[in-house]
């Protein structure tokens, strides 16, 4: 087995009596594009402070190709920091700023030079590099700050929030944006963010992250799919929950047939659990083990789907049921209609109470 | 028209106030720098250059130049003084800075003669400097400090650091922790980070504090009058003998013309200093 590239080991930070980051212990691989996805306070920022030199660890280790850089100075790291706030140096021009990381590297002038304009291609600014960072738009300048950590070709790029100040359009283009640089630069990327959509489109991995701890490290699609807590399942997706208990063969309701569910945890029988589908999953016209009968209390429509909200007799909060365009334009499903909902025992997952 | 008035007439009653009774009175003492004195001390009507050409004359150019050296070691001094404080004081944590700030300025609250003479009592020779270096163990005869040009750069500089340490801390408090930080990360050592950001980003604090100090040390007369002793003289001393003495008010007037023009061309620097720091033209490399 190849070393990793960097290695978290039960890193810690607390500041005062508050615990930012709880112990995290991961691995992130050379070329890996890796999204730390958390809600706000879960100690995101803290972790990548931390990596990039700037908060000392309470405790624990960091491992850079097998070698501790824990008492590193932030200057002396191969690893760069896209800052939340961009950061950029107001006073100097954006080839200034570009060029400004070089410098510290001593690198030859003529050098500095190609590297700068090279990069200012790539992002497309090549006719900007005259500018003073305030004449330049939000996205601009989240490419400017991306420009300046990128050029330094690090080892790993930290990315804090690198999308947050942009409208959702922009963010859909420079997530596919960053992917692409992250490929052709072949530097590994750590991304924070709070938008579950971006970390699945973007990573390679991603990690949940709750109170300064992991909750779960996996692909996307082991995340999206496989959630192995509760509070995972939630916070990715629409996810419905219905409480039950454990039954032989399968899960009790308040009411109704038993719940099947394909692969679940061994629970007591008789104890308490939540059986958890998502929306997408659970159609109007969907075959399947389970079923479920309610009323629709409501319709969101979202352009490409339709969201239904559906009262039934299993839960105090309606269901929600995604229908795709072209079936709900078949249905036609209105407020008030009685309907049967159906799911197939692989999509219910099965979480302790 | 849409135009909104309302700035200009919150405006006007500072700007009304400022031109009636401080503009057009300089203007009417500033015109009489073309006429001529009159034989007892009154005003001849006659236009003429001479006190204009006699402010340039050896003797009193001499008395301008120092004037200015004393001036600029002044804010000199303080500008690297109240930026340290300055500097130290932004570096504190939120709520310390405040009470800080407050000691900084607290000597503005006592009288500026007050204060001044305080530093004779420490100055002179049986003062507090001296009796202290005595209790040290310094034996023999110390030189004088009061009445000396070092003691009046010390009186101006006292006096005017609060000005310096508000106006460096208003860019450094302002200063976004994470612009250095991605200094450091970029790969630059914290004194890198000073040279080529923070300070940089903070020069036009320094600038307005330099020039604040410059220009009301240059026609300072009393710190130079009660610290540098009877003889030694700065313009503002010259321009008061000229008014309240000599009864020359057209050569007070000439001095006072050229005094304010170097210091209106200080703060037009000043202000272009300010300028280019936040932000600039396109295209323009520094
Ligand atoms: N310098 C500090 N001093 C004290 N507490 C801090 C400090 N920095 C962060 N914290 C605390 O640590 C916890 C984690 O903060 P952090 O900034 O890492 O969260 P985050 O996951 O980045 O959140 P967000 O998504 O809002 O950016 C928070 O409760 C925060 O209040
Ligand atoms: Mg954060």
């Amino acid at each position: 087995m190849t070393t990793p590239l960097l290695s978290l080991r039960d890193i810690k930070k607390n500041f005062g009596s508050a615990q930012a980051v709880a112990g995290v212990t991961m691995d992130i691989h050379r070329n890996e594009f890796f999204a730390l996805l958390g809600a706000s306070g879960s100690g995101k920022t803290t972790l990548l402070r931390m990596l990039a030199g700037f908060e000392a660890p309470s405790g624990g280790d960091i491992l850079l190709e097998g070698s501790s850089i824990a008492a590193m100075p932030p200057n002396k790291r191969p690893v760069n920091l896209m800052f939340q706030s961009y950061a950029l140096f107001p006073h100097m021009t954006v080839a200034q700023n570009i060029a400004y990381g070089l410098e510290m590297d001593r690198l030859a002038k003529a050098e500095i030079k190609s590297r700068v304009s090279e990069i200012l291609e790539v992002i497309q600014l090549g006719h900007l590099g005259g500018r003073k960072p305030d004449q330049l738009s939000g996205g601009q300048r989240q490419r400017v700050a991306l420009a300046r950590a990128l050029v330094k070709r690090p080892k790993v790029l930290l990315l804090d929030e690198p999308l947050g100040a942009l409208d959702k359009k922009l963010r859909s283009e420079m997530q596919l944006e960053l992917k692409r640089l992250q490929h052709e630069f072949g530097i590994t990327f750590i991304v924070v963010t709070h938008d579950q959509e971006e970390a699945l489109v973007m990573a390679d991995r991603v990690a949940i992250m709750k109170d300064g701890a992991l909750l779960q490290v996996g692909t996307p699609r082991e995340i999206y799919e496989y959630p192995e807590t509760r509070f995972a399942a939630d916070f990715i997706g629409v996810m419905n929950f219905l409480p039950v208990s454990v039954a032989s063969g399968g899960y009790q309701g308040k009411e109704g047939p038993l719940i099947r569910a394909a692969d679940a945890p061994e629970l007591a029988a008789g104890s308490a659990a939540v059986a958890a589908i998502r929306s997408e999953r659970l159609g109007v016209e969907t075959q399947g083990e389970n079923s479920l009968a309610g009323e629709i209390t409501d319709i969101a429509y979202h352009g490409l789907d339709l969201l239904l909200h559906v009262k039934t007799p299993l839960a105090e909060t309606p269901v929600i049921s995604r229908l795709t365009a072209d079936v709900a334009e078949r249905l036609a499903p209105e407020v008030g209609q009685t309907i049967t909902l159906g799911w197939s025992a692989r999509d219910t997952r099965i979480f302790p109470a | 028209m849409t135009t909104d008035r309302r700035p200009i007439l919150l405006m006007s009653p500072a700007l009304l106030w400022l031109f009636g009774l401080m503009v057009v009175p300089c203007l009417l003492i500033l015109v009489l720098a073309f006429f001529r004195r009159g034989m007892y001390g009154g005003i001849e009507y006659t236009f003429t250059l001479e006190n204009i050409a006699l402010v340039f004359d050896p003797l009193y150019a001499q008395i301008f130049l120092k004037s200015a050296w004393i001036a600029g070691l002044a804010a000199g001094i303080a500008s690297i003084l109240g930026y340290a404080a300055a500097y130290a004081i932004a570096a504190m944590p939120r709520h310390r800075q405040s009470a800080l700030l407050f000691f900084a300025v607290l000597p503005f609250w006592s009288n500026y003669l007050v204060r001044t003479y305080a530093w004779i009592v420490l100055l002179n020779r049986e003062g507090l400097i001296v009796n202290l270096a005595r209790w040290v163990g310094f034996e023999g005869e110390l030189p004088s400090m009061l009445y000396t040009e070092q003691a009046v750069v010390i009186g101006l500089i006292y006096n005017y650091l609060p000005f310096v340490i508000l106006s460096c801390y208003a860019p450094l408090s302002r200063l976004n922790p994470e612009i250095s930080e991605a200094s450091r990360d970029l790969g630059a050592s914290g004194w890198t980070t000073f040279r080529r950001v923070v300070l940089p980003m903070t020069v036009p604090g320094i600038a307005t504090g330099f020039v604040f100090v410059f220009v009301l040390s240059i026609g300072n007369f009393v710190t130079p009058a009660l610290l540098g002793g009877g003889q030694f003289q700065m313009i503002g001393n010259l321009v008061y003998a000229q008014f309240l003495t000599a009864n020359d008010w057209p050569f007070g007037a000439a001095l006072s013309m050229v005094l304010i023009m170097v210091m209106l061309g200080l703060l037009m620097a000043q202000a272009t200093v300010a300028d280019r720091a936040s932000g600039g033209k396109a295209g323009d490399n520094g």
